[in-house]
């Protein structure tokens, strides 16, 4: 039986692979959650802030995708990287590079889908409004993005969470290499299969605190917006 | 000139507004009334330039000349004044001429305070002080004291009419009250499933209405 000293020690202690493991899933964590922030959310301002014949079509294939199973996330981007694949030649398969990108196409439909619908309510209010004081079109955008930032912020916050949690992708596009591209939910897989449940306890604790930090905020960020 | 000719706005094979030609004269007061769903504040925002006929030709004056308070105004989140001021972009003296039309509405103690955080009737005086924060040719309100009380009602009023007449300003409104369209307009409008079926002077129009579904809604708010 694991003694709680001990998964202390594993936390805290010398040994440098757990250190390698937080940091390691901490970056591809913070790369892939800004990349998916960065293209979804103008993406959800687009979507969500206008009207088009084909914009039914759009969000069912949006939810689609927010659905995607991460294990055909990641037999996508590993088929696209592979030696034999398109972009085999750019060697990205088994990197970190790999397991951001798998996570990109992951997170960006949720990111997108949950910013598309904060921005749905808002806009149409806020469009007419200002066309009545005499604004322009893009002033109105402008003011839809500043109106949604904490909404934003708490849909941001929950791509980092769906991030730091997946397993199925990363494990098939980094290949869970020591040193290199192990993080925390492959390590806890292969340590559990490995019957090393205190290394396992330890990472998991690691990875709940995280968790409970970023619903904290979220939590936060949502109680001002509900108090705004 | 405000004219819509051969006006038809129609959703999902639906007709919301069929109007074959209608004018409005510059510095009238006009009332549109009529039942939830009779085409209002469509007729409303096409005027505004928000939404666009599916047929026929609207002529409108420049957004500049031109204010337009929606039904559900957006109260943004920065104070009151800022909120007021944003009507006023590239004035000179913003801020005395948004204290001003805050202080017509009686939210002078509001001015600091976050839009978001005002009552539904605060809201909609706020949305009131920045229409009339600046000298308008047209006013569009689109009934413009649904959320307020009886003060900030007769407020409102009050202080509408003053502006109109220190503007010469063109006034277009919907109510849902024929008491204040008789208090506000020179010319009642009737709408009724997305046509005109009265048209005239606010008075008689109210007083002694010919049209049966005329009639019909205001025996509903006779007492």
């Amino acid at each position: 039986m694991t003694t709680l000293s001990e998964i202390l020690n594993l936390l805290f202690g010398p040994d440098p692979e757990l250190r390698q493991i937080i940091l390691t899933t901490l970056r591809m964590s913070f790369a892939s959650t800004a990349i998916s922030a960065l293209l979804g959310i103008p993406l959800g301002v687009l979507l969500g802030g206008n009207n088009f014949r084909a914009k039914p079509f759009v969000y069912r294939v949006l939810h689609t995708l927010m659905g995607l199973p991460p294990v055909v996330a990641g037999l996508v981007v590993f088929l696209l990287l592979s030696h034999s694949g398109p972009l085999g030649t750019l060697k990205l398969v088994y990197t970190v590079t790999a397991m951001v990108i798998a996570q990109v196409v992951l997170i960006t439909p949720i990111i997108t889908g949950l910013a598309a619908n904060i921005v749905s309510v808002k806009a149409p209010l806020i469009r007419e409004t200002a066309a009545g004081i005499g604004l322009t079109p893009w002033r109105a955008v402008l003011y839809t993005v500043y109106e949604c930032r904490t909404q934003f912020v708490s849909t941001v916050l929950t791509g980092f969470g769906r991030a730091i949690a997946e397993v199925g992708a990363v494990q098939m596009v980094g290949g869970n290499i020591q040193f290199k591209t192990r993080v925390m939910t492959t390590a806890i897989m292969m340590q559990t299969n490995m019957g090393h449940f205190d290394i396992a306890i330890a990472l998991g604790i690691v990875l709940l605190l995280i968790s409970f930090v970023i619903n904290s905020l979220v939590s936060r960020i949502e109680e001002t917006v509900g108090m705004a | 000139m405000i004219a819509l000719q051969d006006v038809l706005v129609q959703y999902n094979e639906r007709v919301i507004l069929d109007i074959p030609e209608l004018q409005f004269a510059e510095g009238k007061r006009y009332g549109l009334i009529g039942e939830n769903g009779s085409g209002k504040t469509t007729l409303l925002r096409l005027l505004a330039g928000t939404l666009s006929p599916t047929r026929g030709q609207v002529t409108r004056m420049g957004a500049d000349g031109m204010g337009y308070m929606p039904q559900n105004p957006y109260a943004f989140s920065f104070s009151v004044l800022r909120n007021v001021e944003m009507a006023l972009d590239g004035e000179a003296e913003r801020e005395t001429a948004a204290r001003e039309a805050l202080h017509r509405v009686g939210m002078d103690e509001l001015a600091h305070a976050s839009g978001s955080k005002l009552s539904g009737g605060e809201a909609q005086r706020m949305a009131f002080a920045r229409m009339i924060a600046k000298p308008r040719r047209l006013l569009l309100l689109d009934e413009p004291t649904s959320s307020t009380d009886i003060k900030g009602t007769d407020l409102i009023e009050a202080t509408l009419l003053d502006y109109l007449q220190a503007n010469g300003c063109t006034l277009i409104f919907s109510t849902h009250s024929p008491a204040q369209a008789l208090r506000l307009a020179e010319e009642v409008i009737f709408l009724d499933q997305g046509r005109i079926v009265e048209q005239g002077p606010a008075k008689s129009i109210l007083e002694v209405p010919q049209n049966e579904r005329t009639q019909l809604f205001l025996a509903h708010w006779r007492i």
